[in-house]
């Protein structure tokens, strides 16, 4: 009788247990897909906003800025990526979600910074060359003139040299 | 002695190279001459900074040290991916010739910028685990890679003519292309070539 009973206790224990097992494999699946999945949408930001970080700097440089400071916070941040790629292959995806965001963080900050050197590099270029541009126009200018004035003392140096000049006749010429 | 016609020839092109001589820094900034060709190198080092003492006949869990390094010549910064891959002999190598990658997945990525005209360098520390050999085959459990563990399952045959089960660890260099907005593989590769000897 007590066996009887307890059999009929254990298998609506067996029962709930196995349901909340498979309830809970359930449960557990979508939270693993959507860890995957913004694991790999953090990692695709970061990747995105290291691309447009990478093309703000060249574009500083192209200008002539120093981008030595840039580049090297640019690696910085390319390592983290490159631990968020990682951490996203061997499944801990909470560390590449974390590490990606780093990488976000750090990209936005290097691409605001090359942005706004592109436009102080620009604007002293373009005083720089307004500058040379006026050296070069008076300097040329000035030397044309020199050498107007070195002209003209030359061909009256000329001149009076050929004035001062003897006729020469020589005797042994035949008519 | 020279007529004035001459001489004024010759003022005129000492007037002429004195303007452009003036002239200089501004051309300087309008002008860009050609540059030189433009390429990237990519290396490997043993672990005294030298090409020499690579690692060759390795076993399980023991570490090893290389360096992997990458130049810029290519005119201005670029940004490059390293990716370090491990194959047996019969998986493909890049081919050099047609410029295609090796289709193998890879295990480890560098993700660097170098300015032009300047290098960079770092260190790769490898290790072997879970090496089992059965019969005239070798199998690779778990390869370790800057401390980060990857399960690779990778069987390597008996090289009868060379004596050894042998595999390559090699790194792709890839470099990203501004105009396409994509990364491209750059052409070079490197690789080690590893004898597995004991467990």
């Amino acid at each position: 009788m007590k066996g009887l009973c307890g059999r009929f206790v254990k298998a609506p224990v067996l029962f709930l247990l196995v349901f909340m097992i498979f309830s809970l494999s359930l449960t557990r699946l979508p939270f693993y897909v959507s860890a995957s999945d913004e694991a790999s949408s953090a990692i695709g930001e970061a990747d995105n906003d290291l691309r447009r970080a990478f093309e703000a700097v060249l574009e500083a440089e192209s200008v002539g800025a120093n981008v030595s400071g840039l580049i090297a916070r640019l690696n910085e941040a390319g390592e983290l990526l490159a631990e968020a790629e990682i951490a996203d292959k061997i499944g801990s995806f909470s560390e590449a979600v974390s590490k990606a965001e780093q990488c976000s963080v750090l990209a936005d900050g290097v691409m605001d910074e090359a942005i706004t050197l592109k436009g102080e590099v620009l604007a002293g270029a373009q005083i720089a060359f307004w500058q040379d541009l006026t050296v070069t126009a008076m300097g040329s200018a000035v030397f044309l003139v020199a050498m107007f004035f070195v002209w003209g003392w030359f061909k009256r140096a000329y001149a009076k040299k050929l004035l001062r000049m003897k006729l020469e006749v020589a005797s042994d010429v035949e008519a | 002695m020279l007529k004035l016609e001459d001489y004024r020839t010759v003022f005129a092109s000492v007037g002429l190279i004195g303007v452009l001589l003036f002239a200089s820094p501004t051309l300087g900034l309008v002008l860009h001459l050609p540059s030189g060709e433009k390429f990237s190198e990519l290396w490997v080092l043993g672990p005294g900074h030298m090409a020499e003492d690579y690692p060759f006949n390795v076993g399980a869990d023991v570490n090893y040290l290389v360096y992997v390094g990458v130049g810029n010549h290519m005119g201005c910064s670029a940004y490059y991916v390293v990716y370090v891959k491990f194959r047996n002999q019969s998986e493909s190598l890049p081919n050099a010739t047609a410029g295609t990658t090796s289709p193998l997945p890879p295990l480890f990525e560098f993700r660097l910028f170098v300015e032009d005209g300047k290098s960079w360098e770092a260190p790769l520390r490898f290790s072997f685990s879970n090496v089992s050999f059965f019969g005239d085959r070798c199998l690779v459990g778990s390869l370790m890679i800057n401390g980060v563990t990857f399960n690779v399952d990778k069987s390597a045959s008996w090289d009868v003519e060379n004596n050894g089960y042998y595999y390559q660890l090699f790194m792709e260099l890839w470099i990203y292309n501004v105009e396409s907005r994509a990364f491209e593989f750059h052409n070079r590769f490197v690789g080690l070539w590893l004898n597995m000897t004991s467990v």
